[in-house]
């Protein structure tokens, strides 16, 4: 295993010239949201600290978020950083499989105890034992319990290991439930979004690479860099919705004029990620650049915060689906009937009352 | 019409003017915010630089919300050091059990039917005590506390986002939290149509003048007389 080589060496077996190499810091450096000083510092790291070991475990998940990974978008570099970190187990991507990947996992874990960064992608059973996600002969639930005792740190890559996505969406069957309700005692990086973007994964783990230490988190687990603001803050479109200039339909005027998609059921005002800012695939497009609202893949549970295409969510209610609205319409109709109901009765209990005044006089 | 045998100075000043200035506040808070969730409005036309249409609904929505929290404000320090016998919380005690006997009981009989004289009180009695409680104190607090939440989500690390920006994650995230504001907006209408109508029916039954007592401030006794 090439444990203590540095990405530098690395880079330079593989042909990148010096020149693309501080290139790829600067980008890096960059999409961190760091001053231009700390170029140094990463190409510090790169060259002389060893590459830092990642065991990447796959749970309950659709592998969306390795699809993103691998396209990281700086042209060059895009399936290099994919070859550069050590990445020591991926059962998706190792060309070994079974036991003798099994192997080289606790392997790591031993020769890199407390060091090495474990990257989970999709989330865990918990029902029946974790018995609806079997991975190489054992519950997954085990296996990320194993492997997170020795890790330095957890990146949890994605909606599905973040928040827990699709799988622990209403009724949730198998019990599914998020690496941050399994694992307590360790940091936890949260890396929501389905998949979330490649740039904000690799810069994610550049960051821990370079410093040592986890990027600065919010209040809800997320690196600031690339989740402090709504989508809606850095909108292209966000001229439109302070004009009041919305989409109404997907095929009208307003659509062919590229307006705000809020009334289309878009969620960027209450989604915190940077898919208005960074893009998608090398900075091609993203959701809203491509005239689809934004469905908030990056929050917490926005399976069930449906529809897609309707700004208020809809709940149970009543047995019925319902929304916000329709609730407090029934509630005002409700306090509005029983008041004209307890007008009736005092209305009729002071003609009876007056009846007997008069019967007495 | 029987003849005034007594004049109550009831509601000072400070109280009317809180009164009517959140009245407004929240009528205006009701009507933007529902206007911002779903903007029913024609675009206007051309380019989006010359507008300002939303903006300005929004703009309205928060200038409404910081009065209305002004004024809450000023309410609460009313409550708690005016020294006004009428305006004041010292007498409402939902934590001893005390405060649910007897006259709490006789006024939820009475508006039950149960009873058929009126407990009079000359200011809040206890089940509008309550309801004062439930509708306009937890009410508004909850509705300020994750409005300035949100408001604080346009300006990240601002005083707002450190102060009440735990009230996303508390509600599982930024989108919830929208709802649950746009859910119990409705309690504001609810509240109306009860407020309305029993200050209606004590005039009636009563006749007390309640209803003209939050413009002049003052309750009257009028003499017994058959109806």
């Amino acid at each position: 295993m090439q444990s203590n080589q540095t990405f530098a060496d690395v880079f330079k077996a593989g042909g990148v010239s010096r020149r693309d190499f501080l290139k790829f810091c600067t980008l890096t450096s960059v999409y961190l949201g760091l001053s231009p000083s700390m170029v140094p510092s990463i190409v510090h790291a790169m060259e002389k600290k060893p590459r830092t070991p990642v065991i990447w475990l796959h749970g309950q998940e659709c592998t969306c978020c390795s699809e993103s990974f691998i396209r990281s978008s700086h042209p060059t570099i895009e399936d290099i950083i994919f070859n550069l970190i050590s990445l020591d187990y991926d059962d998706v991507l190792s060309a070994a499989a079974g036991n003798q990947l099994e192997d080289v996992r606790r392997k790591t874990m031993k020769d890199y105890k407390g060091k090495y960064i474990l990257a989970v992608e999709g989330n865990a059973s918990t029902k029946d034992d974790g018995v609806y996600c079997m991975v190489g002969g054992d519950s997954f639930l085990n296996t990320l319990k194993e492997t997170a005792a020795d890790a330095a740190a957890i990146i949890a890559w994605g909606a599905c290991a973040s928040y827990g996505c699709v799988q622990n969406a209403h009724p949730n069957p198998s019990g599914a439930a998020p690496v941050s309700d399994i694992i307590k005692d360790k940091p936890i990086i949260k890396v929501p979004g389905c998949p979330p973007i490649s740039e904000v994964m690799t810069g994610v783990v550049t960051h821990f690479h370079t410093f040592g230490t986890l990027p600065e988190l919010d209040r809800m687990g997320r690196p600031k860099a690339f989740y402090n603001t709504r989508i809606h803050d850095k909108c292209y479109r966000r001229a439109f919705f302070d004009a009041g200039q919305f989409v109404r339909s997907f095929d009208d005027e307003a659509t062919r004029k590229g307006w705000c998609l809020y009334k289309m059921g878009c969620k960027g005002p209450t989604t915190y990620n940077s898919c208005s800012k960074i893009q998608w695939n090398g900075g091609t497009s993203f959701p809203i650049g491509s005239g689809h609202p934004c469905i908030g893949c990056s929050e917490p549970n926005f399976w069930d915060r449906g529809p897609f295409y309707s700004r208020l969510a809809e709940v149970p209610f009543l047995g019925s689906d319902s929304n916000a609205d329709k609730i407090g319409v029934v509630a005002v109709g409700a306090a509005a009937a029983g008041a004209a109901a307890h007008a009736a009765v005092t209305a009729v209990k002071k003609a009876k009352a007056g009846n007997e005044d008069n019967d007495k006089a | 019409m029987g003849r005034i045998i007594e004049e109550i100075y009831v509601w000072r000043l400070p109280v009317r003017l809180y009164h009517w200035i959140n009245a407004l506040t929240t009528a205006a808070l009701f009507i933007t915010g529902m206007y911002i969730a779903a903007p029913l409005f024609n675009p206007p036309l051309g380019e989006a630089v010359l507008y300002k249409g939303f903006s300005w609904w929004r703009y309205l929505h928060f200038a409404a919300g910081f009065i209305f929290i002004a004024n809450f404000l000023f309410r609460l320090y009313w409550a708690l050091f005016g020294e006004d016998k009428y305006a004041r919380f010292g007498g409402f005690r939902p934590w001893s059990p005390t405060w649910w006997g007897t006259p709490f009981r006789e006024q939820v009989e009475s508006y039950l039917f149960l009873r058929s004289d009126e407990p009079n009180y000359v200011g809040h009695n206890p089940v509008a005590a309550l309801a004062h409680f439930v509708f306009i104190f937890c009410g508004s607090s909850f509705m300020i506390f994750s409005g300035l939440a949100m408001y604080g989500e346009n300006n990240p690390g601002g005083f707002n986002s450190v102060w009440f920006g735990w009230m996303i994650p508390l509600f599982g995230g930024s989108y919830t939290l929208h709802f649950a504001h746009h859910l119990f907006a409705w309690i504001f209408p609810i509240y109306l149509i009860m407020h309305l109508y029993a200050v209606f029916r004590h005039d009636v039954v009563d006749r007390t003048s309640v209803t003209s007592s939050i413009i002049t401030g003052y309750k009257h006794k009028v003499e017994e007389e058959p109806s």
